[in-house]
């Protein structure tokens, strides 16, 4: 919860950190929001130097840091990921992770088990290796990723499995879940496909699921594939879309609450932003930490200071008229300025639905 | 603090908007605040019409739902005490 400063102003805690570690990826991914450089052999690409994440950590900590989230790029593929993660284990940091999974080895798993209650998702976008590897353009990574998410099912990890929707997979929801019932996974995460970067692309293409396609596609999970399976499924739809016991129920997920009040980002080259978007959108960095406090970033950075000041009330569109918008706080503001150049532009699945005439009638005013 | 003979009633500018599976949005159009509640509170929210009595409305959750829980009272009296501190019941003076 946010104090009060001496001047009336609210002290918004840094609750969190995003981590984006490197600037490449061993993977090629085509529906990737962030864009990072492809990393193999002959070529490798800058990562956070190991003095900056620990100046970071040492200045975020008296602000209220609590929670760290390492993913990229690829954060495996960070030089010192060991070292990374000593640091955050010996800070009792809450550690959440976002990998491919490709790079997992034993030992990597061994140091992640030793933080303070790793939560780690394992991308894999199809149930086998001819769509999985075809969404993320690289050959025989699908039986790499599933021996990495092995490894964290055997040190009792409780990995997730993240897959994102489009119409290469929409077929394999139901193998993914059993895939992971097989393997050990703790649940499934089934994100739709952002029409940012790379994703914008596939949705130019055709490659995406309209709303209607992906509001059935959430009506078929709840009513049958959920029952028929001991793993929880979480949908990520904006929560316009969500029943009310995901979001207020003693068994929901809090998923598709924005947190964006108390997060920050910090890119591989040591520049601040609101989150991996700063990789692609200039204006939405902050300052860089080699040169730049933290306290002051984040207490006067003009953009944060617009977003706490702004949200819920100058959303526009079907957001500003949004019963959840206190909640929900545009979905993602970071995709929505991509898209429209405005922090208060409506989240673009909520503005389809409604221009369509599908955005659930009683959710909005 | 709850009031120990007496219910609140609900705010009558606050909308009380009904899903298909029974739960509902408490909305109050002033402050845009807005939160979800559960069929069993739906049926409290109801009941919050300054002549129904607690122990008549508790009776009710017995007889209606199948799986009551044991401390119904006390949950009760919590989501009572919620709404006051909203502001979306209150206590007629």
């Amino acid at each position: 919860m946010e104090s009060t400063a001496g001047r009336g102003e609210k002290i918004y805690p840094l609750r969190r950190i995003y981590f984006y570690l490197t600037e490449g990826c061993n993977l090629a991914c085509r529906h990737c929001w962030i864009d990072p450089s492809y990393q193999h052999a002959d070529k490798v690409y800058p990562s956070l130097p190991l003095n900056l994440f620990r100046s970071i950590i040492d200045q975020a900590i008296p602000l209220g840091l609590t929670n760290i989230k390492l993913t990229g790029g690829e954060p495996f593929l960070h030089p010192q990921i060991f070292e990374i993660l000593e640091l955050i284990r010996s800070k009792k940091l809450k550690l959440e992770i976002e990998t491919n999974g490709v790079l997992c080895t034993p030992e990597l798993v061994s140091s992640i088990a030793r933080c303070e209650m790793p939560m780690i998702s394992v991308s894999i976008d199809g149930a086998d290796a001819k769509t999985h590897e075809w969404i993320r353009g690289v050959p025989g990574c699908f039986e790499d990723t599933l021996k990495g998410l092995s490894y964290l099912v055997e040190a009792d990890l409780k990995p997730q499995i993240i897959m994102t929707l489009m119409k290469k997979n929409r077929d394999q929801i139901e193998k993914m879940v059993r895939l992971g019932e097989s393997m050990g996974a703790d649940s499934i995460k089934l994100n739709i496909l952002q029409p940012m970067a790379r994703g914008d692309s596939m949705h130019k293409e055709g490659e995406g699921l309209s709303v209607q396609e992906l509001m059935d596609i959430g009506k078929w999970i709840e009513e049958i594939l959920a029952k028929s399976t001991s793993i929880k499924i979480l949908y990520d739809l904006p929560l316009a879309f969500m029943p009310l016991s995901c979001m207020f129920g003693d068994e929901g997920s809090g998923c598709g609450v924005c947190k964006i009040q108390e997060i920050l980002g910090v890119l591989a080259d040591g520049s601040y932003a609101l989150c991996g978007i700063g990789r692609n959108i200039p204006e939405l960095t902050f300052g860089h930490a080699a040169y730049d406090n933290l306290e002051d970033i984040w207490r006067n950075s003009e953009v944060l200071r617009q977003i706490r000041n702004g949200l819920p009330n100058r959303l526009k569109g079907i957001c500003g008229k949004c019963l959840m918008k206190n909640i929900c706080r545009g979905s993602c503001i970071a995709q929505n300025y991509y898209r429209n150049k405005d922090l208060w532009a409506p989240f673009w699945y909520c503005d389809e639905a409604y221009r369509e005439g599908i955005f659930p009638e009683g959710r909005y005013v | 603090m709850m009031h120990e003979c007496s219910l609140p009633t609900i705010n009558p500018q606050v909308v009380c908007r009904e899903e298909f599976d029974g739960w509902a949005i408490l909305f109050d159009p002033d402050s845009g605040k807005a939160f979800g509640i559960n069929p069993v509170a739906v049926r409290i929210w109801k009941n919050l019409d300054g002549k129904t009595k607690k122990e008549d409305i508790l009776q009710e959750l017995k007889s209606s739902f199948s799986e009551v829980p044991e401390n119904i009272e006390s949950d009760f009296v919590d989501f009572v005490r919620d709404l006051v501190e909203k502001g979306f019941a209150g206590y007629e003076v």
